[in-house]
């Protein structure tokens, strides 16, 4: 009973919050011109199309929205892999050892990520130019993967790893390397999925930087090319949810399909 | 033949060396034309169609060149454009110019000195449009584009509400005070939710003729352009009205970007004051509508906006002459510069090319735009006039389109106006 | 043997820490110079300004406004977005049908474009729109929404509420994944109630991710800009001018770096204040 009662209240908070999100998916299933038809009064039509069309959609095969997307996984992708190799070895330094200077580091890891990114991007861009990065992949990848608030995240889980468990480990002759790989990442799974997501997104959702290094049409990006979308004087939204709804089932099938890390306790079991 | 060619360039581009004689340094005269043959970047921020019929024009009659065109975001333009421009990125040969920001431009250094062109300039082009792409008696950009305003009025309400309609003739413009009056009489009887409502209500390019129309002047003044002239009777004259729409119902507070087109297409308002695109945009509206010259104040002088994109050249493109030959091409030469409308709806700047162009306006949309070649055509002539030549223009425009906003939102407009003479005053303190 | 322990943790924090340095570290400290300087369009060429910029900023009122919004909007976003995320988390941790397909469309609208995230909520607040319409179902008077000033930053916080909550919740999720089975049905044999267990077992057993929720959550609604540059370019008069947005706007807007540097500078100063506040207080809860 209780739990039916919880399954009801999830569904319903769930189900708010992708309201928003059904209206788009609707819309983009419309000729542009209906979008705002259907906002007042409310009703059903608002949030469902009985006669949807995929016109949007052929449409925007004629865009630079399929090349985009490809390019965003792969720099995403890049960034997630050597962005957790290095964000995850560094909250392990914070975090396993005691050393003078580990709050002086760790102030600076905070410190990087209260610095917003889109302030520093115009002297980054700059010194980029200088070492050539512009108009490649490598320059798109970089401001990604050191990223200060995932090493805090990675830090504040790896804490929670018990002192004995690697001391333990130490006397079975495993080196500190060892630690980290078996002890450490099996342990937090869930926070190294956030991390990536964090990661992901950060490169999922770049806009102002792959511009200021002036990427080209063949290293364009998916919020570049769903921006481009839009007119000066006029936008088709019908067009631009459709391109919306594409860069949105990227990232909703990478969190569906991490769901399953999240269903059980890594370290009751794996501590036991 | 095709050995010829590169010497019959080289020929011209000397002969057109040649005339410039401008005495400054610095001056594309001397300046290295780079190579012949090869490919320029063209950046803009229309989608690449728009410019796909004057590239392949172009390409056809200079071969060896080839153009590829790189699109940036509209919101994002002007900031990309300066950071690259700035750091002398080469990888952009020809660029797109908003024409309010020639002057910054300019003075930043970012676009090649192009008044060797000046005499060519003035004779192809409106005097409005000579004189937009000058700063400092010094000619750095060349007009690609030119725009309008018309009053679209929704006929079905009008004649719901008994009102005869406006006519498409400029001699008969109706006042603001007669759209006014119809507008609530739609309200009240011919269906609509509102009775007027502006395209872009919280910007300068739309408010400056309401100003303008009552003898306000553009809001800014001063040998150096960078006194702001925003208390003036005709500005707060124009502005109290303007805020009485929103505060009457007349006009939707809270609907902006790209909605406010739809309002009119959804047959929600009776009047709609909007740009040469909607002739096409609202041809698959459901609502059947005309089209009149913008109105202006009783009392005063019709006034309309005007100025679009021009094209220009940055200094640190290593291939000057190609980069030369295109902006020439593109508004210089009227094919050239039809070319670049013939996909998108917007009006060419070149007069031979105007002259071809707009008698197509009035088909737009079949009968529905019939009369929007003569009124674009007289607005040209008679009432339009452009935004102010100042290197303050961005801030300026930022400014007021806070204030604009405020206004609308309920903010008593002669204090409004106050405080931004202060805002403005405070934001060309850093550049004077 | 501290010493050695120093030298090994050192060599698995240099990747990060040349990254950081590089990547970030040091164009903040070319951005610090760059807030010295001023440049003048009239006479052409940058000039040593010393503090001029920021002396003129912050005798500037609608910077001072801007300032104090942006407090306002801290204290009140905050709370509410922690809160929310931990009830979440802890709705999506029981075992119910179909949580997992639940707490997806919770987290989802992170993932939304922002500029289109935008545009759903301009529809939402529109006069005649979504949420008016809703109101007007359950017989409730039309609201302004965005164009209040009082209504402006309440409706961006719910704004920015649906579009973070679902993800901080990710990491308290996590948190109490962390958290040994036994420990909770434990808390549950023990015929505690809901409320009590929620508060004395399993909050003392997040607290790490919840402080890392706390800052980073605090961190990266001072860094919001795009809901207010798309809907309100921070009116009405002034009152969701967020600083970032005024920063974004100055840079990339209007292109007066200088002065937006000195701003950044402000605001990380203040934000490094907010957060080391934070800091003091959770250790204080340990």
């Amino acid at each position: 009973m209780k739990r039916a009662s919880l399954s009801v209240l999830g569904g319903v908070v769930g189900i708010l919050f992708f309201l928003p999100l059904l209206w788009v998916v609707t819309n983009s299933l419309r000729p542009g011109s209906e979008t705002f038809a259907n906002l007042n009064p409310l009703s059903w039509q608002t949030f469902l199309e009985l006669r949807p069309t995929l016109t949007n959609y052929s449409a925007l095969l004629n865009s630079a929205i399929g090349r985009a997307t490809l390019n965003s996984i792969v720099v995403s992708a890049a960034t997630v892999v050597i962005g957790l190799a290095i964000c995850a070895t560094a909250a392990f330094g914070l975090a396993a050892f005691q050393f003078r200077g580990r709050g002086l580091v760790f102030g600076i890891v905070v410190l990087s990520f209260l610095v917003p990114f889109d302030a520093i991007a115009i002297p980054l861009s700059t010194m980029f130019r200088d070492w050539h990065l512009t108009n490649t992949f490598a320059g798109l990848v970089l401001p990604g993967i050191g990223n200060g608030m995932a090493i805090f995240l990675l830090r504040q889980f790896f804490l929670g790893i018990p002192a004995e468990l690697v001391e333990a480990a130490r006397l079975d002759g495993l080196g500190w390397f060892g630690v980290f790989r078996w002890i450490y990442l099996p342990l937090s799974k869930p926070a190294l999925i956030g991390a990536g997501l964090m990661l992901f997104l950060f490169q999922w959702q770049a806009y102002v930087w792959p511009l200021l290094i002036g990427t080209d049409a063949k290293h364009i990006l998916g919020p570049v090319a769903l921006s481009n979308l839009q007119g000066q004087n006029f936008t088709d939204y019908g067009l631009v949810f459709a391109g919306a709804v594409v860069l949105t089932v990227i990232p909703l099938v990478v969190i569906a399909g991490f769901q399953r890390y999240f269903v059980q306790s890594v370290s009751s079991t794996g501590l036991k | 033949m095709q050995r010829l060619l590169p010497a019959a360039i080289v020929a011209v581009a000397a002969l057109v060396a040649g005339c410039g004689g401008s005495p400054d340094t610095g001056a594309p005269a001397t300046a290295d034309q780079g190579p012949q043959t090869g490919t320029i970047t063209f950046t803009g921020t229309d989608n690449a169609e728009t410019y796909q019929p004057v590239i392949k024009a172009f390409e056809a009659k200079n071969p060896g060149i080839k153009v590829t065109y790189t699109q940036i975001p509209f919101d994002q333009f002007n900031a990309t454009m300066q950071q690259r421009l700035s750091a002398k990125d080469a990888a952009i040969d020809v660029y797109t110019v908003d024409e309010p920001r020639v002057s910054q431009l300019a003075a930043k250094g970012f676009l090649t000195d192009l008044s060797d062109l000046d005499a060519k300039v003035k004779t192809s082009f409106s005097a409005t449009a000579y004189k937009t792409n000058h700063f400092r008696d010094k000619l750095w950009s060349l007009p690609m584009w030119n725009s309008t305003q018309f009053l679209f009025y929704n006929k079905t309400a009008l004649a719901k509400a008994k009102v005869t309609p406006p006519t498409a003739d400029p001699e008969q413009r109706w006042t603001w005070e007669q759209v006014e009056a119809a507008g609530r009489k739609a309200m009240q009887s011919g269906g609509t939710k509102y009775g007027l409502f502006m395209e872009q209500p919280e910007a300068y390019y739309q408010l400056q003729p309401l100003a303008e129309s009552l003898g306000g002047g553009s809001g800014i003044e001063g040998d150096d352009a960078l006194t702001p002239a925003v208390e003036t009777d005709g500005w707060k004259k124009a502005m109290q009205w303007y805020g009485a729409t929103f505060a009457s119902g007349l006009s939707p507070r809270g609907i902006g970007g790209f909605q406010t087109g739809p309002v009119f297409a959804a047959g929600d308002v009776a009047f709609f004051v909007g740009g040469p695109w909607d002739l096409k945009i609202f041809g698959s509206s459901k609502v059947d509508w005309g089209v009149a010259p913008m109105p202006y104040f009783q009392g005063g002088k019709p006034v309309t906006p005007t100025g679009s994109w021009s094209v220009g050249i940055n200094p640190a493109s290593k291939q000057q002459g190609m980069a030369r030959k295109f902006v020439e091409f593109a508004t210089l030469d009227p094919a050239g510069n039809l070319a670049t409308t013939s996909t998108t709806t917007i009006i060419p700047a070149n007069l031979e090319a105007q002259k071809q162009y707009t008698p197509q306006m009035d088909k737009f949309s079949g009968a529905k735009t019939a009369g929007a070649a003569a009124i674009t055509t007289y607005e040209s002539e008679h009432t339009a006039v452009s935004r102010p030549v100042s290197v303050g223009y961005i801030q300026f425009e930022e400014v007021m389109g806070k204030a604009f906003a405020d206004i609308r939102n309920g903010t008593n407009s002669d204090a409004r106006l106050q405080e931004a003479t202060r805002q403005l005053t405070d934001a060309w303190k850093s550049i004077k | 043997m501290k010493q050695r322990q120093g030298l090994i943790a050192l060599a698995f924090l240099a990747p990060a820490l040349v990254c950081l340095a590089v990547l970030r570290i040091v164009p903040a400290i070319s951005a610090v110079v760059e807030s010295f300087y001023t440049e003048s369009l009239l006479r052409g060429g940058r000039v040593f300004a010393g503090l001029g910029n920021y002396t003129d900023l912050l005798s500037n009122k609608d910077f001072r406004q801007s300032i104090g919004v942006t407090l306002l909007f801290t204290v009140l976003v905050n709370p509410i977005q922690v809160a929310v995320s931990f009830l979440l988390a802890v709705l999506f941790t029981q075992r119910a049908a179909g949580a997992k397909l639940w707490r997806t469309l919770v987290i989802l609208p992170i993932a939304t474009p922002p500029a289109v995230s935008a545009v759903i909520w301009s529809v939402i607040y529109r006069p005649d729109g979504l949420a008016n319409g809703v109101l007007e179902r359950l017989g409730l008077p039309a609201q302004p929404f965005l164009t209040s000033p009082s209504q402006v930053l309440p409706s961006l916080i719910v704004l920015l509420s649906w579009i973070g909550v679902g993800y901080w919740m990710l990491f308290l999720i996590a948190g109490i994944q962390e958290v040994p089975e036994e420990v909770r049905e434990a808390a549950l044999l023990d015929g505690a109630g809901p409320w009590r267990r929620m508060v004395s077992v399993v909050l003392p057993l997040v607290r790490r991710p919840l402080a890392f929720v706390l800052v980073a959550d605090t961190v990266s609604n001072l860094l919001v800009f795009a809901p207010v540059q798309i809907l309100t370019k921070g009116g009405p008069n002034g009152n969701s001018n967020l600083l970032m947005y005024d920063v974004y706007s100055r840079a990339y807007a209007i292109g007066d770096i200088h002065v937006a540097q000195a701003e950044v500078v402000i605001l990380v100063a203040l934000t490094l204040a907010i957060v080391a506040g934070q800091f003091r207080l959770l250790r204080g809860d340990q």
